[in-house]
């Protein structure tokens, strides 16, 4: 078998309800107010998938949901005290997943085997099937050439799709990919020379088609080397609302908070929800006192991004899907810092 | 790995008006059998409804059967906690985070620089080193704010009959208070001069650590024998969550023991580390 393969459009639709079967499905609808985002879809007849515009939200909620009930807790008359996982994973196949949103997705991965596999997470990823989709042009905010996770990611998909207008070229990423293909030949032709020059034309353009030129790997390198003025984080702190925006459309931005949530006197469940290295009060300990100054806040966030994830992991967590500069109201975003770190 | 265990509080001890030491035993007997810890590392303590909270060790590994933490109460989950009698069930998992590196510490003449609750991670220390005896001289300045504050007395009076040099001061004296007045760095001078062997200790208030580091520096420690143990805001306990994040380490999983050589290295040029110089 050849590693490329053809899908007409027309087949599109019947080779997703073939392949998610039994599983949830979720892949970019644009709704009635003109919002795409990755959805569930129900039923395919009536639901059109979105190819074209890119999705507000990542995937990053399906596998580290804004509010997850991890753990139900019980407190008896006696007084006995127990846990017990809430462990959720239902089958799921993604399609149309953006190369920004599979390297989130791939960074989560590291993430969260550390120092153990997270059961929350992994119950979730284990059972889900990632079909990507190439960026034929980048949208306005992309900048995913500079993180090198874009706009055609070659790894960590199980298959991936190439929109090549009358058809897809698909090709199989991990095993689990590569299985699908052989379940469902049927769908498929081998891919000919054209279409893989075909594809390889689109890449090119679509690289060359960035308006956003930023310089990420010079901003990691003086990073690494240099501090940054106190007049960049002073200009970006006045600006920034506090709202953690930034940090919820963000594909990579991981922290969470954990409370309790009781549900009666005798029982409850232990709640993890998203939360914001950008929010004043996530470093405040008990009693108020905050051995962090506020000001620093977005310092964290972006050299978290920039700085400490190179030295830790060897590349950079932002993946260049911009959703960070449409979402700030202020316009406090990465890209103004990392232009901002590379002016100065 | 975010599954509690439970415990059950044996016994409490009052140490002053607001710190508590709860002695505690898994109710799975196998699991408190097989559980091992060293100073240092520190427990996510859940109480019914108030979420979790790390409480670092009191106890010394050495005495087997039961765990002991100290708690000051401060927010919901410590006041929940000290309205626990004994008897009650809390939860309990770890330990986490870097201990004290007992094991190079072996033969060294160790000064103990506390304040207020930070005795307590300290106390895990002191217990291991008596109930080994492998180390050098052990001396321990203990501030208090007042003579009614000074926690773990029953220990200090202990670890004195067993050859502990234990000097105490306190910020605001009263009458019948005989010993010494004033912030705990006023003790330094009276260990001088430190023995080549000697590596300090450190635990309190930030502020408190901030000048004893600084002090210890003046007296001739090297940067790898001042050693202290830090206190963050923390939700996971195993370097995930993201709360206790310092330049590129975790307190939760890099520390919360460092030495003054570690936070120098690798936060030297980042703000948000203490103001340690």
């Amino acid at each position: 078998m050849s590693a490329a393969y053809i899908l007409a459009k027309d087949h599109l639709k019947s080779f997703v309800r073939k392949i998610s079967k039994g599983s949830r499905l979720i892949a970019p609808v644009t709704n009635e107010y003109g919002d795409t985002l990755y959805s569930e879809i129900n039923c395919l007849d009536s639901t059109q998938i979105d190819t074209q515009h890119q999705p507000q939200s990542s995937i990053k909620h399906f596998f580290l949901p804004q509010q997850e009930s991890i753990l139900s807790y019980s407190v008896s008359q006696a007084g006995e005290y127990h846990f017990s996982n809430i462990l959720i994973g239902v089958p799921t196949v993604f399609f149309g997943v953006r190369s920004c949103d599979l390297a989130g997705l791939l960074y989560m991965d590291v993430i969260f085997s550390n120092p153990a596999k997270d059961p929350y997470y992994f119950k979730k990823r284990e059972n889900s099937i990632i079909i990507s989709l190439g960026c034929n042009e980048p949208f306005e905010n992309c900048f995913c050439n500079a993180t090198k996770s874009g706009p055609f990611l070659d790894f960590g998909f199980d298959l991936r799709f190439t929109d090549l207008g009358d058809r897809f070229l698909v090709e199989p990423g991990r095993k689990r990919g590569m299985e699908i293909l052989e379940e469902f030949a049927y769908f498929f032709n081998d891919a000919s020379e054209q279409d893989l020059k075909d594809q390889y034309q689109l890449q090119l353009e679509s690289r060359s088609s960035f308006q956003q030129n930023v310089h990420v790997d010079l901003a990691i390198k003086k990073l690494a080397n240099e501090e940054v003025g106190k007049d960049v984080w002073q200009d970006l702190a006045d600006r920034c609302q506090d709202c953690g925006g930034c940090a919820y459309v963000c594909p990579t931005c991981t922290c969470f908070t954990i409370t309790d949530q009781p549900v009666s006197e005798s029982e409850g469940e232990r709640v993890r929800s998203w939360d914001a290295c950008t929010f004043a009060g996530f470093t405040r300990m008990v009693g108020g006192h905050n051995p962090v100054s506020s000001e620093h806040s977005l310092r964290r966030r972006f050299l978290h991004k920039l700085k400490y994830d190179v030295s830790l992991h060897n590349r950079t967590s932002c993946t260049g899907c911009g959703r960070c500069v449409g979402i700030c109201f202020g316009g406090v975003d990465i890209i103004k810092f990392i232009s901002a770190v590379c002016e100065s | 790995m975010y599954l509690p265990s439970q415990a059950v509080i044996q016994d409490i001890t009052i140490e002053n008006s607001r710190i508590k030491t709860y002695t505690l035993a898994f109710t799975d007997k196998e699991y408190q059998r097989n559980f091992s810890y060293a100073p240092g590392q520190f427990m996510m303590v859940s109480v019914p409804h108030c979420g979790e909270a790390p409480i670092s060790f009191a106890s010394s590994p050495t005495r087997p059967g039961t765990i002991e933490l100290s708690v000051r109460k401060a927010g919901e989950l410590t006041s929940r906690l000290h309205s626990l009698p004994a008897g009650s069930m809390i939860g309990l998992r770890g330990p986490y985070g870097k201990p004290f590196p007992m094991e190079e510490l072996a033969g060294k003449d160790l000064l103990f620089v506390a304040g207020g609750i930070g005795l307590a991670p300290l106390r895990s220390v002191i217990t291991f080193c008596l109930d080994s005896g492998k180390y050098g001289t052990i001396t321990l300045l203990y501030g208090s704010r007042t003579p009614e504050d000074i926690a773990f007395q029953a220990d200090i009076e202990m670890w004195r009959k067993a050859g502990v040099d234990c000097r105490l001061t306190v910020d605001e004296s009263s009458s019948d208070w005989q010993g010494n007045v004033g912030v705990v760095t006023t003790l330094l001078p009276q260990t001088m001069p430190l023995s080549s062997s000697t590596v300090s200790l450190v635990c309190g208030p930030l502020v408190m650590i901030d000048f004893v580091i600084k002090e210890l520096t003046q007296m001739g420690l090297k940067d790898e024998d001042i050693i202290t143990t830090m206190e963050r805001h923390m939700k996971c306990g195993v370097g995930v969550c993201g709360h206790c994040h310092m330049d590129d380490k975790m307190i939760c999983v890099d520390g919360p023991v460092f030495s003054k050589k570690e936070l120098t290295e690798s936060v030297a040029h980042f703000q948000e580390k203490p103001t340690v110089t």
